[in-house]
């Protein structure tokens, strides 16, 4: 949509062709660059079509409005557009908690369940959690470039129920984002449901008991839950990314709402993920990808050609050759590593074995296929064709509890990107304040 | 009584947009370069050949020219190594359809 609107700022006249299902994402895109007027024809043509007689039929349904939408004098609106955008006021609202959560979601501003009122008393408690003062803008978030002051971070954050010793987490959150290697801007608003998965390593797993073990990804864990959850609140309220209008995930992800994982660096026989990629083992980093598939699956045996074999036979087909985290737990790091097993060592075998017939394979339909994927094509469809090619596109982090399930994470090509967080000067006081924010179960 | 509490917004500002009207339409296509431009998805391939077919045929004395984009999040036509190829596109043709979304 920006490409057509840069076509309009050299003075040509556009009409955008697009499915009516993204008449909204379309709309929304062109208001944002100050073209409210674009004409959009909207065709009925399936997603992601390859089939010739489909197009034939949506385009020919089309022909007319298109040549209408290319031709017709302009309107007066058209010529001067006068779309008011509403500027909302620092304090938004008063009403009891009740009225307060009714209000936000009815403005869109939640992921759906409830949330805590961002007092400014609240607030000013979560600013504590950084050196940087209220006003200061870590980025602005695609596509409405809304600007992140620390202010909103810590606004979302509250809504999230984040404690305060999340925020240096969410501002390197942003700053991965929004930084020169992330194609954030791509995947958020995907058709493809991309969610960032975040991966936590260093001292501030332990400093804020983010979960490394069992039910890792299950709910029940304040920082693991409302981390990934501020994250989901500042894309939406800062970036503007809204489900169904801007981002058009066809089925969504649960991922969105929240993943955040640590390493359980200490049971692990290997490296942890951060030191793999430069970083020293008492940094604190945050590691984001984003995936849209999630499964587990038993291993095989619990020896390490078992544990290797449940790998990559239930590697899926991808496009792009994605993004895959393996999340494994200590058992099977453990037996990997008792039978010579190191993490690169894994990697180059998943890389090596784990293929598919070329016509199980989506680039054997023509899905998304590009020059550079054309190389990896078999000459039969009955040849094999490899899964991930490419052992860069692959993480292994240990982590969750005792058993024998592993858990295959998949993306696209939305690479890992890694980030030191940077923590205040009162971090150690700060992390004090809140050890005892841990649940204490009832026996029964 | 329940508690009342006053609440800050989540909706971050952004910088004012200036509103701008839109290009003015040719009259008409007949004898005119039309540009048909694809953002590089899957479906824009298939549209724009149908589209480029029923032009000629509804417009015979007009040139249709196809562009499709080569990358489509890193880097957008209008910057880096791709804008001078898109720009030469762009300043040949009288009006464009552009085929976006997936």
């Amino acid at each position: 949509m920006y490409e057509a609107i840069s076509i309009e700022e050299m003075n040509k006249p556009v009409v955008v062709l697009c499915n009516e299902g993204f008449t909204s994402d379309a709309r929304s895109a062109a208001s944002s660059r100050g073209l409210p007027e674009v004409r959009v024809v909207t065709e009925t043509i399936p997603c992601e079509c390859s089939v010739i007689e489909q197009a034939e039929a949506g385009i020919s349904a089309a022909m007319d409005a298109i040549v209408a939408a290319m031709t017709r004098p302009l309107t007066a609106e058209e010529k001067s557009p006068r779309t008011e955008v509403e500027k909302p006021s620092r304090i938004i609202f008063k009403g009891d908690p009740e009225d307060v959560n009714r209000f936000f979601y009815r403005r869109g501003w939640t992921d759906g369940f409830p949330i805590i009122p961002p007092t400014e008393a609240a607030v000013a408690r979560m600013l504590a959690g950084t050196d940087l003062p209220a006003n200061h803008e870590v980025a602005r978030i695609i596509p409405r470039l809304g600007k992140a002051t620390i202010e909103k971070i810590a606004i979302n954050a509250v809504m999230a129920g984040a404690l305060p010793t999340y925020l240096p987490v969410l501002i390197a959150g942003v700053q991965i984002l929004m930084g020169p290697d992330s194609s954030f801007g791509g995947w958020e608003v995907s058709t493809g449901s991309w969610a960032p998965f975040w991966i936590i390593n260093g001292p501030i797993r332990h400093q804020l008991r983010i979960n490394s073990g069992s039910g890792v990804l299950s709910p029940g864990n304040i920082a693991n839950a409302t981390i990934g959850r501020a994250m989901g609140l500042i894309i939406k309220n800062i970036g503007g990314a809204r489900q169904g209008i801007e981002d058009m995930g066809v089925m969504g992800n649960p991922m969105k709402y929240t993943a955040v994982i640590a390493e359980n660096e200490e049971t692990s026989p290997w490296e942890p993920l951060h030191v793999e990629h430069g970083f020293k083992k008492e940094d604190s980093t945050i590691t984001v990808f984003s995936p849209n598939s999630y499964y587990q699956v038993i291993a095989y045996s619990t020896e390490d050609k078992g544990i290797l074999s449940t790998i990559i036979y239930n590697l899926g087909p991808g496009r792009r050759d994605g993004d895959t985290c393996i999340m494994l737990n200590t058992d099977h790091a453990r037996a990997l590593a008792a039978g010579g097993w190191k993490k690169k060592e894994i990697t180059k075998f998943i890389t090596e074995h784990a293929y598919v017939p070329f016509s199980h394979h989506p680039y054997y339909w023509g899905s998304h296929v590009r020059e550079s994927t054309q190389k990896l094509f078999p000459v039969n469809p009955h040849d094999n064709i490899l899964l991930v090619p490419d052992p860069n596109r692959l993480r292994l982090v240990v982590t969750g509890g005792p058993g024998n399930f592993m858990a295959i994470v998949r993306g696209s090509a939305n690479e890992f990107i890694t980030r030191k967080i940077e923590l205040p000067a009162n971090w150690d006081e700060l992390v004090m304040k809140y050890k005892d924010m841990v649940p204490a179960h009832a026996r029964y | 009584m329940d508690s009342q509490y006053e609440v800050l917004s989540p909706w971050a500002e952004a910088d004012p947009v200036l509103l701008r009207g839109i290009t003015p339409r040719v009259t008409d296509l007949s004898g005119k370069k039309i540009g048909l431009f694809a953002n590089s998805k899957q479906a824009t391939i298939p549209i724009m050949a149908v589209l480029e077919k029923k032009m000629v045929e509804r417009f015979p004395d007009s040139e249709i020219t196809r562009y499709t984009a080569s990358e489509q999040y890193r880097t957008l036509q209008m910057e880096g190594k791709n804008r001078s190829r898109f720009e030469e596109w762009v300043n040949e043709v009288d009006t464009v359809v552009a085929a976006v979304g997936d």
